[in-house]
């Protein structure tokens, strides 16, 4: 194949692009859709459910206060604090739940995996930008809030290219 | 009174035609690490390459971790290749405890292996493309990726670092609906990665850039030990997913791509052929998966080796061999983990390489090796 040639094709391979569709998404104003409500973890079975790492939730009802989730980000992150909550549960006797730090939390998840009450899952939510290092220490009062998530972006194929619609 | 200087401080006799140049370490390419280039005019006399300069001590820190909990941190020299430097960690940790692996399990971490193959190979191949000022082709690979980090997200929960693969399996099963949504952008990521053949690889522009550029002979890459893309762009026809397969990889059809000339061009191409394969170990593992079963074999809290024990497992990951070596003396921690990095190996053919080449050949033999800093210092 000739020098010209091969120009040719590869500015003609260009140009076909022109009636192609855009395949970037256009964020914040169209977000993508995850499946499920978030990574979750079932102890009995000892297999997660698939969803995305987001930010966590925190069930006050279920958590004991056992600090396993904050033992095992001891290894990966430090970013599990176990704190004192005002509340008064009758499994939680001494009334301690985690409380975390997203400077610092990588998302991994062994935290999920490792507590045996169903007490913690995580969300859809990965939108956790602040001005402070203050603003991202969730305390358990704000891991109890499910968060509004409003994602309905999918990846569609058709024959002129893959769009985000 | 004389001072010793200590040897960085020393003066060096300066050679009136030879000039030492720095490339690096801000970022020659994609992570610090610096090479020493000697040059008489426009061509290259001799380079020194200077690793080290992300070094994170994963090896040590190993040490302090539980098996579990390794996971996070060992993943993180090539988070795009996550799944695949985490593989041989969990071969061989699952031989230390005598974890039995679920069939499906195993089927479903080839999947997430060759996904990962390809999202690492497209981001090589874009960077690739930005070195040789061929900004279309960072582009491209750079979107396509999405199609692939999309299906991983599904699949994982995370678009890098996945900390997916656990001793005993994967952490969770498949969502619903995924062998179809998987083997639609599978086929179309195929039909995309053909189109680059036109505009980057049968480009002249390309081949009177990079052929004939730093090559590396059959003897001379079997002799530095190099591994993966750069051996088999070399005419050696060595894969170990044939030569030594793991999990489910002798039930599957796998063929190995190799090119005779082992110049810059072949090494480039090597790896976008081993995408086309991949797309097909794909399509072949997602039929012949089990459609259901467990994932994972439950495990005890802090599970722990039998005694005085060690194994080395390694895998083919996305730059070549990449192996493990554990050792366990029957605590919680393993005693010892190291990481043999197909990265580290492929740069000591580098100095060969670029002497009596020109200058600005450098970044297009310095990239074709498919190295990635990071996991070369650990």
């Amino acid at each position: 194949m000739g020098t010209a040639t091969g120009i040719i094709r590869a500015l003609n391979s260009g140009i076909k692009h022109i009636a192609m569709k855009r395949f970037t998404l256009r964020y914040p104003e169209e977000k993508l859709k995850f499946v499920g409500d978030g990574y979750q973890f079932d102890p009995s079975t000892g297999v997660g459910i698939a969803g995305l790492k987001g930010r966590h939730m925190l069930f006050h009802d279920h958590c004991t206060g056992c600090q396993l989730c904050s033992i095992a980000c001891e290894g990966v992150a430090e970013a599990i604090a176990m704190v004192k909550v005002p509340e008064e549960q009758k499994q939680n006797k001494k009334s301690i739940m985690p409380q975390i730090d997203y400077g610092k939390c990588v998302f991994c998840g062994l935290c999920v995996d490792a507590c045996p009450f169903y007490a913690l899952y995580m969300t859809n939510d990965y939108e956790l930008s602040s001005f402070s290092k203050e603003g991202l220490i969730y305390t358990p009062a704000q891991l109890q809030v499910k968060p509004y998530v409003a994602q309905d972006s999918e990846i569609q194929i058709s024959d002129r290219g893959a769009t985000h619609g | 009174m004389t001072f010793k200087l200590p040897p960085g401080l020393a003066l060096q006799k300066v050679d009136e035609k030879i000039m030492t140049l720095n490339v690096g370490p801000q970022h020659p390419g994609s992570g610090h690490m610096r090479l020493i280039v000697q040059i008489d005019g426009d061509y290259i006399v001799a380079c020194d390459p200077d690793p080290g300069y992300v070094h994170r001590g994963e090896e040590k820190m190993a040490e302090y971790r539980n098996y579990i909990l390794n996971i996070p941190h060992l993943e993180r020299p090539v988070i795009h290749d996550s799944c695949n430097v985490l593989y041989p960690y969990v071969l061989g940790s699952e031989e230390i405890l005598g974890i039995e692996v679920p069939e499906r399990a195993k089927y479903v971490r080839v999947i997430a292996s060759e996904l990962n193959r390809c999202i690492y190979i497209m981001y090589w191949l874009a960077i690739y493309g930005i070195f040789l000022g061929h900004s279309t082709m960072f582009m491209w690979p750079a979107g396509d990726r999405e199609l692939l980090i999309d299906l991983m997200e599904k699949m994982t929960g995370a678009r890098v670092t996945h900390a997916h693969f656990v001793p005993g399996g994967v952490r969770n099963d498949l969502p619903p609906n995924f062998e179809d949504v998987c083997l639609r952008q599978v086929n179309y990521f195929e039909k995309r990665i053909k189109e680059y053949a036109a505009i980057f690889y049968d480009n002249p522009i390309l081949i009177a850039r990079t052929r004939d550029t730093g090559v590396l002979s059959r003897q001379d890459a079997i002799r530095y030990g190099t591994t993966g893309s750069v051996l088999r762009a070399s005419g050696v026809d060595y894969d170990l997913r044939i030569k030594e397969p793991y999990d489910v990889y002798e039930e599957l059809d796998v063929h190995t791509n190799v090119m005779k000339e082992g110049d810059s061009y072949a090494r480039s191409k090597i790896p976008w052929l081993d995408m086309l394969e991949s797309c097909n170990i794909i399509r072949q593992a997602l039929q012949k998966m089990p459609k259901s079963g467990s994932v994972r074999t439950k495990l005890k809290p802090n599970p722990k080796g039998k005694g005085l024990d060690s194994v080395y497992k390694r895998v083919e990951s996305g730059r070549g061999s990449l192996g493990c070596y554990i050792v366990s003396d029957g605590k919680v921690e393993p005693y010892r983990v190291k990481l043999s990095v197909p990265s580290f190996r492929n740069l000591i053919a580098l100095p060969n390489l670029l002497r009596g080449e020109k200058l600005g050949n450098m970044p297009s033999v310095y990239w074709s090796l498919n190295y990635w800093p990071v996991e070369a210092d650990r």
